[in-house]
């Protein structure tokens, strides 16, 4: 396995991670990870491989089974002078570690009256492949309305390295959320030392009937819906969110200005979800729009790969919500 | 007898991977069992070994490059002095083995 993935132009997933982690190893002494297999296994998807070799077992720390101390540990080593990355491999057991991350991480900066800081990043990996019911979910929705946390969920290869590069440099707790089903992925990477700032929506496909608003993997599946969509002429627009906290109303404001219907779409599920505020914070700025949103069905996602499959939106429910939005909306 | 070495399939959600290192240069002669690639993957490195006694001829993927599951990633033979044909594609599969390490 290369531990030098910035001799190629095309990586893995997990190599634009890797990259983005080492190179700020390299240049801050204080920064530190800490996590589950983290050190010799390399992560649990390689995302962390070869920084355990090149940086020893001090600064890239294997930890035990424990989500409150290990992001309780990273809350105080960052508010005493270093900088933490505390990686959680699946998203569901960030809910053992809401207190050190909600109620300690995100408010420090406030408590002490900006005197102390907290940069974290805390990395999550969320979705659903084959998993089961505590191991699948998205919950970034959850997240998002922490006054103090930010909130980035890339989803290609160039946003992974540019989100977490931004990340590792941020004065204050960031949850990165990553993807089971991204990690498969490759694609290009270009400038060593990109950063893709917070709070700055992409355009990942232009179109002109309907915005299709959505973030980390569910990006692949509305591209996906969109290349359906286009054999009967409905050309949608996708905004790739990358950053959920803060979010970017203007480019989707600018895009559904365009477009007049919006469809939100998520992983996770819809109630109080990110397409609930986003379908608000549109209409109160646009005034009446079409809008629609589409989420996982109301029910813990399933080990059984059919019901898994049945209870997420895939490219046909996109589509089909899109066609709905346009015709009945 | 000359043959196409494929890249070996499928492996599962993926459909490229890249070349991590060549252990032999055209001309290199392997036995069964022999580390003939490493190949770079989403998740780990995949080692290919000759199955039989075979030369590598042609590399036609080198270390670095990208290749989709399924296709060749390099001309082998039985011995060294069978000549190389002008196409490649209609050469049979080589059967090497390979595992996940």
């Amino acid at each position: 396995m290369s531990a030098e993935p910035v001799l190629t132009r095309r990586v893995f997933f997990r190599e634009a991670i890797c990259l983005a982690v080492r190179e700020t190893l390299d240049a801050e002494p204080n920064a530190i990870v800490m996590g589950q297999d983290v050190g010799a296994f390399g992560g649990s998807y390689k995302e962390f491989y070869g920084l355990f070799e090149r940086f020893g077992p001090a600064r890239v720390r294997d930890t035990p089974v424990a989500e409150a101390a290990m992001v309780g540990l990273g809350v105080g080593a960052a508010a005493a002078g270093l900088r933490t990355l505390v990686s959680i491999t699946y998203m569901d057991f960030v809910l053992l570690a809401l207190d050190p991350l909600v109620n300690y991480a995100a408010k420090a900066r406030f408590k002490t009256g900006g005197q102390i800081r907290v940069p974290m990043v805390v990395k999550l990996t969320a979705g659903a492949k084959g998993q089961g019911v505590a191991h699948s979910q998205s919950l970034e929705s959850w997240l998002m309305s922490v006054p103090g946390l930010r909130v980035v969920a890339p989803s290609n290869v160039a946003d992974a390295y540019g989100l977490m590069r931004s990340a590792l440099q941020a004065d204050g707790p960031v949850v990165y959320v990553d993807h089971k089903r991204l990690f498969p992925t490759s694609g290009p990477l270009n400038a060593s030392g990109h950063e893709v700032p917070f709070g700055l929506a992409a355009v990942s496909r232009p179109g002109r009937h309907a915005t299709i608003v959505t973030h980390s993997y569910m990006v692949c599946v509305a591209l996906a819906a969109c290349d359906q969509l286009a054999v009967s002429g409905i050309d949608c627009e996708v905004i790739d969110l990358r950053s959920l906290a803060p979010l970017d109303l203007a480019t989707v404001c600018t895009s559904v200005s365009k477009t007049g219907a919006l469809l939100t779409l998520e992983e996770g599920q819809v109630v109080c979800g990110i397409g609930a505020e986003i379908a608000y914070q549109v209409q109160a700025r646009l005034g009446p729009v079409r809008v629609s949103r589409l989420g996982a069905v109301p029910a813990p996602v399933s080990s059984n790969p059919v019901l898994e499959a049945a209870s997420l939106p895939d490219a046909a429910r996109v589509a089909d919500a899109v066609r709905r939005l346009l015709t009945e909306g | 007898m000359l043959y196409r070495l494929l890249l070996p399939g499928p492996i599962v959600d993926l459909s490229e991977v890249r070349v991590l290192e060549w252990h032999g240069a055209p001309g290199t002669q392997f036995n069964p069992g022999d580390l003939v690639v490493e190949l770079d993957t989403h998740k780990a490195v995949v080692e290919m070994r000759a199955s039989s006694k075979t030369v590598l001829r042609k590399i036609l993927i080198e270390a670095g490059e990208w290749q989709r599951v399924g296709e060749p990633l390099a001309i082998v033979s039985d011995s060294a002095d069978e000549p190389l044909p002008e196409r490649a594609e209609d050469l049979p599969q080589s059967s090497a083995t390979y595992e996940m390490v």
